[in-house]
């Protein structure tokens, strides 16, 4: 075993205490311990939420209910090993909730932001375009095909993981994920059909 | 099968989510398919975009708004849960009191009732000496003394007949 290996094993053993002492401590009701629990599972949590509803300002919301029902059930909490799979669970239900009460419509509203990226102006207009499209398509998507589309491709889970993530069997996942994918690409081929 | 049919496990094979033997069919297919390789070379770039355009980081600031607006509820809940403690503990202990006090109240006259029958005797001889009217106790006796208990019945008063002893 190489020592980068060993190294990467040691910081996820490190990470997982830390982990565990945090969750304790927070049980015991620190608040500074808590916010830490937060800063680690942070990115899991709002990229996700950014993912499924497509808006930041809604992202940030579900993702403050995510971090309340997690203090609300931290006596739950056995081990800290379960809490990505928890959060994951629980970041999906509440974007779903979401969804169901909000209208779609204001989805694409930070799109401006990503023209400061592109040096030229040509490729920063394509890259929009495209970027439109993307989430156009995904909005296209059933809730359970968005959910397994974003676990499975975008947030990199196994088929297992998401299938646990959403409550349903591996095969009904693995249905839902390629449903989805064909529909993206058809999405984006009719978008853009001379590019694809 | 037809290239429709072959969708799905197209989709599937494109993200490494199609099995050993299903995979290497699938690449079979694809190799001897006009229409399935067109179909496999989109659905690998609209992954690839989708990928792509996920891949942007979110600004720090945006977890620390997050972080921030969880904290602050976090602290007005607990601030709120003291701030109800205090007005419940404030309301048991009153309510404690207006008990204790109400016990005492009624249990007050009760103790008044207990009269040695030798006593009432002697007190009921020396009237009679005295002359006084029949059924009327002597009041300021030299060696026993009146006591007249009112309770909360209007009908119900009670005479304690004791003997003094010393000053």
């Amino acid at each position: 075993m190489n020592v980068l290996a060993l190294l990467e094993m040691a910081a996820a053993v490190e990470s997982s205490d830390n982990g565990a002492c945090a969750i304790a401590a927070a049980k015991a009701g620190d608040l500074a311990a808590f916010e830490s629990l937060m800063r680690q599972h942070e990115r899991l949590v709002l990229v996700t939420a950014v993912r499924l509803l497509g808006r930041l300002e809604d992202a940030q919301d579900a993702s403050q209910e995510v971090f309340l029902r997690l203090y609300r059930n931290l006596g739950k909490m056995d081990t800290v090993q379960n809490l990505p799979g928890w959060l994951y669970r629980v970041t999906v239900n509440v974007c779903h909730d979401m969804t169901r009460k909000r209208p779609a419509s204001v989805a694409m509203e930070d799109l401006p932001e990503l023209a400061a990226t592109g040096a030229d102006p040509q490729q920063s207009a394509t890259r929009r375009e495209r970027r439109r499209a993307l989430r156009m398509s995904l909005r296209f998507l059933s809730e359970k095909e968005r959910a397994a589309m974003v676990l499975r491709d975008l947030e990199g889970l196994s088929t297992e993981e998401v299938a646990r993530a959403l409550g349903s069997s591996e095969a009904t996942v693995r249905s839902q994920i390629s449903k989805a994918r064909i529909k993206v690409r058809a999405f984006m081929e009719r978008y853009f059909r001379s590019n694809i | 099968m037809n290239c429709q049919e072959w969708e799905e496990r197209i989709a599937l094979y494109a993200a490494g989510d199609a099995g050993a033997a299903d995979a290497a069919e699938t690449e079979r297919h694809i190799a001897g398919c006009a229409g399935c390789q067109v179909f496999w070379s989109g659905m690998k770039q609209s992954l690839e975009w989708l990928r792509e355009e996920h891949r942007e980081p979110i600004a720090p600031a945006h977890y620390a708004a997050v972080r921030a607006r969880v904290m602050a509820q976090l602290e007005r809940g607990r601030a709120l849960w003291w701030r109800q403690v205090w007005v419940y503990g404030l309301g048991i202990a009153a309510a404690l009191v207006m008990v204790m006090a109400l016990r005492l109240h009624v249990e007050s006259p009760r103790v008044a009732i207990v009269m040695p029958a030798a006593v009432v005797k002697s007190a009921a001889d020396a009237g009679r000496g005295a002359g006084s009217r029949p059924g009327v106790l002597p009041h300021r006796q030299a060696e026993t003394i009146l006591v007249k208990l009112e309770t909360d019945n209007p009908d119900v008063v009670i005479y304690w007949i004791a003997e003094k002893k010393g000053d």
